[in-house]
């Protein structure tokens, strides 16, 4: 269903959400070997699964998709690459003061936005103050600038940006579509004008978003600011874009197999090597940084306060074979609690965890749990070892509905009786923030380390006021510590040292039961070229160009 | 001149008071539907001001200025009130999640699902009455549709519809496979919505036909040497018609909730998917103006269908 995906708070919790989009990085072209090279002109058809139907305004909207739409048409003030680098774009060069409070940032000369507007830092000014302003309700970018104080206007092409403490992960979030830069103009506007429409500096111009439908684009004419890393600079080849809506997997590989689009997003798993022997397409996989699709145990209430049951539950199902076996090798078997290409990955899990039932089973003997009723659950004192699963099948994307089953059936031969509850969303909004729940799973994409804060942090336990992602519900002065001490710092082999530790710790307090790293399975026809990846694994259509017929 | 006014103005009554009890009753139809709506709605589990507020991380005032904005914390009976007001002055009031009133977002969808049922609807009833015209009574040629139309209605829309798209779209490149652009997109959304209409329909329509091909007015029509086919269109149909069209008003509300599939498997815009959305999003104004809508709708086809009975069966405007 909407999968649609117009519920802000399941879609964030479901891993649709995602801090998308960041420079554009030309150097790994989602179709094939180019014939002639690039040639100007032409149309691009691309289908999504989901869409901003909510609101298209990133710097209120949480939904990768959001991002995903607008960064054709928004430029931010820096770029990250694939390595996690930060690289000039509308800010040609950047200082930070020694107490790492305050961001100098030099802006570019001779940008203009798409409505006529030039780009100053009145401009930066006026779209930061935007996103921290209670009035946009923003769901996710405000949030990423929390210790925002205010920018001021030092001339033209110069602003600070002022923070009431160190915070490191500024620059990546700013190299974010969620900080995409939006004609000030525009940006006088109503809220809800803002949701239909946004206007920048980018490559390409919105002509229209239409709910259910899609959206259009046109090329940005003299476009000439591309960020360092691109394929080619100046104008975009394409003459025109179009992000269609299909939200039925069946439809959406049957529109690229019969050439009525030009490329897809999500590939169906079970597809993908149906797609990759058909002469006439390709498909391209691009690893998604941040929180892997992982199950998090409520470590505070029910079977899993103990650590014992956590770990048994872990190791004696064997999660690592039900995911190849189910995705056909599409996605890997998770080690820890975000993926590989995250800032801050430590390696030294993979391996660490085994499938050891008899050592599962020991450890529910430990527990207390060793009796066993007629139908083969574990008990303890007359009561079964019951697991409450608040699960959303109608926001199961990528069979996640067939895996859970999978895991439910290994469980009980380990003797757990696991149970889904809460099948609305509605119903899962009471019971997520109150802890009502034994386990819950989610993806959830960011390009920083500090992703490990929004997972781990006491300050990320949901509640009824304050909606987190700390479904663990892990309270560790030990992690809060490391985390914060994260933050402080800028120098990278020190954040992943305490990134690290995280990773540890959470693995050695079995806070989290690592699933799979999430691909973005991206299928396109030969005639599509240049389709790039952002680093958070988002495609993007700056260097892309169709083959004439 | 009296002599035939006094006469048109009894039959002009004979139309216009059951018009006018009919508008009544659809007054009280469309109020206790919005009612039913709001009630039920309510009674849901979930927090409207959490949905409202969604992942963010908000303060406490912030949520208490949202929650003053939309009127959320006034007692239900006041909340109920208002609506209902409003709704009087013809504002469905203002979407929730979707940052526009009620009004337009509703408004810019409705037009494609107009089209789409209308172009089911037509081509539903082509199909059937040729059918069943051409069936009714033949053996043969009736167990083989009879079966056709049991497959009909048993097929999920879902599944035909990804059928067509399968044949027509990806494999013989006939028609677009997505969208609502031009008549050719319109062409399998209405041929899949309107499959399960016309296995209904034939059956009802061929079993109206043949027990009126049993009635001795076809006995005398054939005798003075009418034709089969001219006996079934000129006499038989119109006896059979009535309740089929009583069967047109179900019709209606069938379309209505198949839109929520067939607009989701074609990718089109529609009333159908954003009722989907709204009621998932628990978007209480979203979703009690679509009721309202389809209320009305439901009850403007009900005033039609009841001036079509007069126009097919001449008996019910006679003396």
């Amino acid at each position: 269903m909407s999968t649609n995906t117009r519920l802000s708070i399941g879609v964030s919790l479901l891993g649709v959400l995602a801090l998308a989009a960041c420079g554009t990085t030309g150097r790994d072209t989602a179709a094939g070997k180019a014939p002639a090279g690039p040639v100007k002109g032409g149309t691009l058809t691309f289908a999504v699964n989901t869409e901003p139907s909510t609101c298209l305004d990133p710097h209120q909207s949480p939904a990768d998709v959001a991002g995903l739409f607008t960064r054709p048409a928004l430029d931010s003030l820096v770029s990250l690459d694939a390595e996690g680098r930060i690289h000039p774009w509308l800010a040609t060069k950047w200082t930070v003061s020694p107490d790492q409070k305050t961001y100098t940032f030099t802006l570019r000369d001779g940008v203009k936005f798409s409505d006529g507007t030039a780009f100053d830092a009145e401009a930066v000014k006026a779209n930061l103050d935007h996103i921290v302003n209670p009035a946009t309700k923003s769901q996710l970018a405000a949030g990423y600038i929390e210790p925002y104080k205010g920018s001021e206007v030092v001339d033209a092409h110069t602003v600070q940006v002022h923070f009431g403490r160190p915070y490191s992960p500024f620059l990546s979030a700013l190299a974010t579509a969620y900080f995409g830069i939006e004609s000030p103009e525009s940006l006088k506007q109503p809220q809800d004008a803002l949701c239909k429409k946004v206007v920048g500096s980018g490559p390409f111009v919105i002509d229209e978003y239409v709910v259910q439908k899609g959206i259009t684009y046109h090329r940005n004419p003299g476009y000439d600011w591309a960020p360092e890393g691109a394929g080619h600079t100046g104008e975009t080849y394409l003459d025109k874009l179009e992000i269609k809506v299909i939200t039925e997997d069946s439809v959406r590989l049957g529109a690229l197999t019969s050439g009525q689009v030009d490329g897809i997003a999500s590939v169906p798993p079970v597809n993908v090597k149906q797609v990759r022997a058909d002469s006439r397409l390709t498909v391209t996989t691009r690893q998604a940084p941040g929180g892997n699709y992982n199950y998090y145990p409520n470590t505070t209430s029910g079977p899993f306060a103990d650590k014992r049951v956590r770990q048994a539950f872990r190791d004696g199902i064997d999660f690592a074979t039900i995911v190849r076996n189910l995705y056909f090798g599409a996605f890997q078997p998770a080690a820890g609690p975000i993926s590989p290409s995250t800032d801050g990955y430590d390696k030294t899990l993979e391996g660490k965890t085994t499938y050891d039932p008899a050592a599962a089973a020991r450890l529910l003997d430990e527990a207390g749990w060793s009796g066993k009723d007629a139908e083969g659950y574990r008990t303890k004192d007359g009561k079964r070892l019951t697991i409450r699963w608040a699960f959303l099948k109608s926001f199961a994307r990528e069979q996640r509905d067939t895996l859970a089953e999978q895991i439910q059936a290994e469980a009980k031969k380990i003797g757990f009786d696991v149970q889904f509850v809460s099948g609305t969303v509605n119903e899962w909004l009471e019971k997520y923030p109150k802890g009502d729940y034994d386990l819950v799973d989610f993806s959830w994409q960011r390009a920083d380390g500090d992703s490990l804060r929004n997972l781990f942090d006491t300050s990320a336990i949901p509640t009824a006021a304050k909606f987190g992602q700390n479904a663990a519900r892990l309270s560790d002065k030990d992690v809060d510590g490391w985390l914060s001490g994260a933050l402080d710092t800028t120098d990278q082999a020190r954040r992943a040292e305490l990134y690290a530790k995280v990773q540890q710790r959470v693995t050695d307090e079995a806070a989290v039961f690592p699933v799979y790293v999430f691909n973005y399975l991206l299928g396109a026809g030969k005639k599509a070229h240049g389709i790039g990846w952002e680093p958070q694994a988002y495609p993007t259509f700056y260097d892309a160009w169709v083959e004439q017929a | 001149m009296t002599a035939v006014a006094v006469p048109a103005t009894r039959a002009r009554a004979r139309v216009v008071r059951p018009v006018l009890v009919r508008l009544g009753t659809s007054v009280l139809v469309l109020w206790g539907a919005v009612t039913v709506a709001f009630a039920g709605l309510h009674l849901t589990p979930g927090n409207v001001v959490d949905l409202l507020i969604g992942s963010s991380t908000v303060t406490p005032e912030v949520r208490a200025r949202i929650i003053t904005d939309y009127g959320l914390d006034r007692p239900l009976p006041a909340q109920y009130a208002a609506y209902l007001g409003r709704v009087l002055h013809g504002d469905l009031g203002q979407s929730y999640q979707l940052h526009q009133s009620v009004a337009s977002a509703i408004g810019e969808q409705v037009g494609s699902s107009v089209q789409l049922m209308l172009a089911s609807f037509v081509l539903a009833v082509v199909v059937s009455v040729t059918v069943a015209v051409l069936t009714a009574g033949r053996r043969w040629a009736r167990a083989v549709f009879s079966g056709i139309e049991l497959v009909g209605i048993s097929i999920p829309s879902f599944w035909a519809g990804i059928l067509l798209l399968t044949v027509f779209s990806f494999g013989l490149g006939i028609f677009p496979a997505t969208g609502g652009d031009g008549p050719e997109s319109l062409v399998l959304p209405s041929v899949a919505m309107a499959i399960p209409v016309v296995a209904t329909l034939s059956q009802v329509l061929r079993e109206g036909l043949e027990l009126t091909l049993e009635e001795p007015f076809v006995l005398t029509a054939r005798s003075r040497g009418m034709s089969d086919l001219g006996v079934r269109l000129r006499h038989a149909l119109r006896h059979a018609l009535l309740p089929t069209v009583t069967l047109a008003g179900w019709m209606v509300s069938f379309l209505f909730g198949g839109a929520v599939i067939i607009e989701s498997v074609f990718s089109r815009q529609g009333i159908g998917r954003l009722t989907l959305a709204a009621v998932g999003n628990k978007d209480l104004p979203v979703v009690m103006g679509v009721v309202l809508i389809a209320s009305l709708l439901y009850v403007v086809i009900n005033i039609l269908l009841d001036l079509l009975y007069l126009a097919i069966d001449p008996r019910l405007r006679g003396a």
